[in-house]
């Protein structure tokens, strides 16, 4: 009897021995290089990847991913990338072009795949696109649900492409998803305490379709969704009219679109503009919406905020 | 008697497909206001522009003044003041040069200008692509007329003013420098005056038009009304009054089918002043049917 | 006398004149005076230099060295050889003409009906009566020039400079400007015309400079068109020489009084005060400067 249990001991010895071997302390690591097509990408690989991975961010903060020109820098990352996430849904028109232009021949993961995405919203504007977007409206980040499936499918992309810290990344999307339940039941109760009537609220980027439809606001817009469309006389016209008949407080102005049409439209209507909402992007980061969390709590305020007429 | 003949009047006007949609928004009223101002001072600058054999320089000004523009957006953001400012910056700064070379070396106005703006682009470029980012240019090439605030509207009609103006006073040397250079240069001094003078209007005019029309659109309100004026009058009174005609009614025209149609406003602004072109062409006195066809009679002496 | 109370205006002085592009000299110390009142033909060959002096009197171009004087007070109406009229430009032949009131209205001032008269009159006076609303592209080549003229007339300058103004014309139009031009001379307007037609510089012209790229001749017409003078004329060089050495040639004038030399900008020649001749020039001096003042013909 003593014998057998010393050998299970002695084996279990030596396999924590030569499990120990793998830890990053006897064996230096390189992090694993990625590459994300854009910063609200970028931010949820990071807190899935930790340390073990470093991310470039293609569209930074800021930046407009509809009329995105890579520069020789990025194709250098992405052809020195082991793994590339990217939004998918028609967000990022100049990702193939980019991967072949970099002879990117690694692991792509499309974080979107597995969601149930929402129609594009005409709004029946005379859009003119400078991309495709096929039918689907890509900005599904929006809705907090669909960001934990994200973090799910990032998980499951960096296991493939680095088995070893396949533990480390489930245990990361699991913490992080507990934050995310957390974000979407908070978004849900300062949401509950206004009325559904008043919850209406105009920007000028048709870019919060899944927030409308996840936590129950109406958003107008007065433009589409790519910021090169210009503005038709009749579609500006129709969304005063509309201000003026349902008298809505809420009047945002994006973070990459033209203040001036906003700002010509509260004069119209005599409401003021209530600041900027992030759709596309993070800010940098000392701003208000430096990571993703960050990024919806501060959007769910301001426009909760702005509805209450504050 | 006036209670319910106002009310009435005013009921017919808002129904009204041509009037309703200014009686009801003030911004179709601003932007109408913008495009007023700006079709009287950028239609009789693009008739002496035509005259000059320059039209295609305005358009290669447009680009000179693109990357004042995009450093002034660069240094304060979607400031009015900014933006104009740098475009008159840039666009002065290539004609007075071009103009100083042309005149003083053995190169010609056109080859002086191309290696000018060409310059001035590339500068603009680099620049934006250096310490901006690509959302920022389209910003600049967009105006929209849509979106003319009290300061817009204001600068609109300053510079509106200030051609009609300069024009009044610059008219007899203008018109000597078109027909007879050699002679203006002969009894008097002020072909240079009118030469710069004529060249600042130009670029204080595109200015005005890209805040409005944006700067892909704003040589189109130049050069398209002066050309088509062409194919129906032979005098200069007639030809800048028929020019500014067309204008404001182009501008008319093409709001209310932006409107009407849901189609972005300063593309169909041009294209209206296509249309009239391309109906001149073909119909006008001196367009392309009736000029080549001989008269169906002729005088006796 | 034709001449009015005020001061007579002054005669024109070439004084050691040259003028040419990019170092050649197209005139070669050009010296002579033309007395205020004078009708004078400017002939030579092709290439003697006569429209780039013309040029220089009408104060277009800036001599190489030498001085050009009593032109600086007086208005100048100058004729170009080739007009840069754009005859497309939409005006009619009026409003062209009446530019010539420039000396009158300036840039500012409004043309008053008097102004028109004028205008008519001067189309009157060149035979376009009745053009007056015409379109300049209308216009056949006789009529345009005659246009021209009748702004001529309006400048009413003292000093009158034609550059070949018969090249294009019939005959018909040629003697009616010709008349013009005895109108002028008779009321004391200083002429100069290039010309090439020597039948018509006999008859109408009472003085002529033959040019040469030098003074071959100057003074009567009669003594200058020779024979010999003309066969001195052809042996001109035409070409410019791409191998001729500095020019340093020493006149009277250089030695007796400090020269104001007029160095046209952007050309960077020396051109030492004290000239000396050498003997590399094959041109000949004419021994002595013809008088300076000429005796007037009256028509």
């Amino acid at each position: 009897m003593t014998t057998s249990f010393a050998r299970r001991h002695a084996t279990l010895a030596a396999l924590a021995l030569s499990l120990s071997a793998f830890s990053p302390a006897t064996w230096a690591q390189a992090p694993i290089q990625a590459v994300a097509s854009f910063s609200i990408l970028g931010d949820l690989v990071r807190q899935v990847g930790g340390e073990r991975v470093s991310v470039n961010v293609l569209v930074g903060p800021g930046s407009d991913a509809h009329v995105f020109q890579p520069t020789p820098t990025q194709a250098r990352q992405v052809s020195q990338a082991q793994v590339v996430f990217s939004n998918g849904l028609g967000f990022e028109g100049w990702m193939s072009r980019l991967l072949k232009t970099a002879n990117y021949r690694g692991q792509q993961v499309v974080v979107s795949q597995g969601i149930k995405p929402l129609k594009d919203a005409g709004h029946g504007h005379g859009h003119n696109h400078g991309h495709d977007h096929g039918a689907a409206d890509p900005h599904a980040w929006q809705n907090v649900s669909n960001v934990m499936a994200y973090v799910g499918n990032i998980a499951k992309g960096l296991c493939e492409a680095d088995a070893a810290g396949c533990d480390t990344y489930k245990a990361n999307a699991a913490a992080y998803n507990e934050q995310l339940k957390t974000l979407d039941a908070d978004i849900k109760t300062a949401w509950a305490a206004i009325p559904v009537a008043q919850r209406k609220v105009i920007t000028s980027h048709d870019a919060f379709g899944y927030y409308a439809q996840a936590y129950g606001v109406k958003f107008l817009a007065a433009q589409g969704v790519s910021t090169e469309s210009e503005a038709s006389a009749k579609g500006v016209a129709q969304l005063v009219r509309q201000i003026k008949k349902e008298n809505i407080q809420a009047l945002f102005v994006e973070s990459i679109s033209d203040p001036r049409l906003i700002a010509q439209i509260a004069r119209e209507t005599g409401t003021q503009p209530s600041g900027a909402l992030y759709s596309d992007s993070l800010s940098a980061a000392d701003g208000n919406a430096s990571s993703y969390i960050a990024m919806m709590r501060f959007n769910t305020t301001a426009l909760v905020q702005a509805v209450r007429g504050r | 008697m006036n209670n319910s003949l106002w009310p009435a009047l005013d009921a017919w006007l808002m129904a009204s497909a041509l009037f309703g949609p200014f009686v009801e928004f003030g911004f179709m009223r601003r932007a109408l206001a913008g495009c007023v101002a700006l079709s009287l001072s950028a239609a009789p600058v693009g008739v002496f522009l035509m005259l000059r054999r320059m039209s295609l320089t305005g358009d290669a000004m447009a680009h000179a003044i693109l990357p004042g523009a995009a450093i002034g957006y660069l240094v304060a953001g979607l400031s009015l003041t900014a933006m104009t400012i740098g475009g008159i910056v840039a666009g002065l700064t290539v004609a007075v040069g071009s103009g100083l070379v042309a005149r003083n070396t053995v190169l010609r106005e056109d080859a002086s200008l191309a290696a000018f703006y060409l310059l001035s682009l590339a500068l603009g470029v680099l620049i934006v692509s250096v310490r901006g980012n690509s959302v920022d240019l389209l910003h600049v090439l967009f105006g929209t007329v849509l979106a003319l605030d009290d300061a817009a509207l204001t600068l609109l009609g300053g510079i509106s003013a200030v051609t009609l103006v300069s024009l009044a006073l610059l008219y007899r040397p203008l018109v000597l420098e078109c027909l007879d250079p050699g002679f203006l240069r002969s009894v008097s001094r002020w072909s240079p005056v009118a030469h710069y003078g004529f060249l600042g209007l130009l670029v204080i005019n595109l200015v005005a038009g890209f805040h409005a029309l944006g700067t892909l659109m704003a040589v189109g309100i130049m050069v398209l009304p002066a050309a088509t004026a062409r194919f129906w009058v032979r005098r200069m009174g007639p030809l800048l009054v028929t020019a500014t005609a067309l204008a404001l009614l182009a501008c008319f025209v093409g709001l209310l089918v932006s409107y009407h149609a849901d189609w972005p406003t300063s593309p169909v602004i041009v294209l209206c002043l296509g249309v009239l072109y391309m109906a001149s062409l073909l119909l006008a006195p001196h367009g392309l049917l009736r000029h080549q066809r001989p008269a169906a009679s002729h005088l006796r002496g | 006398m034709h001449m009015t109370t005020q001061t007579p205006p002054p005669a024109i002085e070439l004084d050691n004149l040259t003028l040419g592009y990019e170092r050649h000299p197209a005139v070669h110390h050009l010296s002579l005076t033309i007395a205020p009142g004078s009708l004078v033909a400017l002939v030579g060959p092709n290439g003697a230099g006569k429209s780039t002096l013309i040029k220089a009197l009408a104060g277009q171009l800036r001599p190489i060295s030498g001085q050009l004087r009593g032109l600086s007070s007086q208005r100048i109406a100058w004729l170009p050889q080739h007009t840069e009229l754009d005859r497309s430009f939409p005006i009619p032949v009026r409003d062209m003409v009446a530019m010539g009131l420039w000396h009158q209205v300036g840039a500012l001032r409004r043309f008053s009906a008097s102004h028109r008269a004028q205008c008519d009159q001067a189309l009157a006076a060149v035979g376009l009566t009745g053009f007056e609303e015409r379109s300049l592209d209308t216009l056949s080549g006789g009529q345009l020039q005659r246009a021209l003229f009748a702004r001529l007339i309006l400048q009413d300058a003292p000093v009158v400079l034609l550059d070949e103004p018969f090249a294009a014309v019939d005959n018909r139009t040629t003697d009616d400007l010709l008349a013009l031009l005895h109108r002028w001379h008779a009321q004391g307007k200083t002429v100069v015309a290039v010309l090439h037609d020597v039948a018509q510089v006999r008859a109408h012209f009472p003085l002529t400079l033959l040019l040469a790229r030098e003074r071959v001749a100057w003074g009567p017409t009669a003594s200058v068109l020779t024979r010999a003078h003309w066969a001195q004329a052809q042996r001109m060089q035409e070409p410019f020489d791409d191998d001729a050495p500095l020019c340093e040639a020493e006149t009277p004038a250089a030695t007796a009084a400090p020269h104001d030399h007029k160095h046209s900008q952007g050309h960077g020649h020396s051109h030492s005060h004290a000239h000396t001749h050498t003997g590399s020039h094959g041109h000949a001096h004419p021994s002595a400067h013809a008088t300076t003042t000429a005796p007037k013909a009256t028509p």
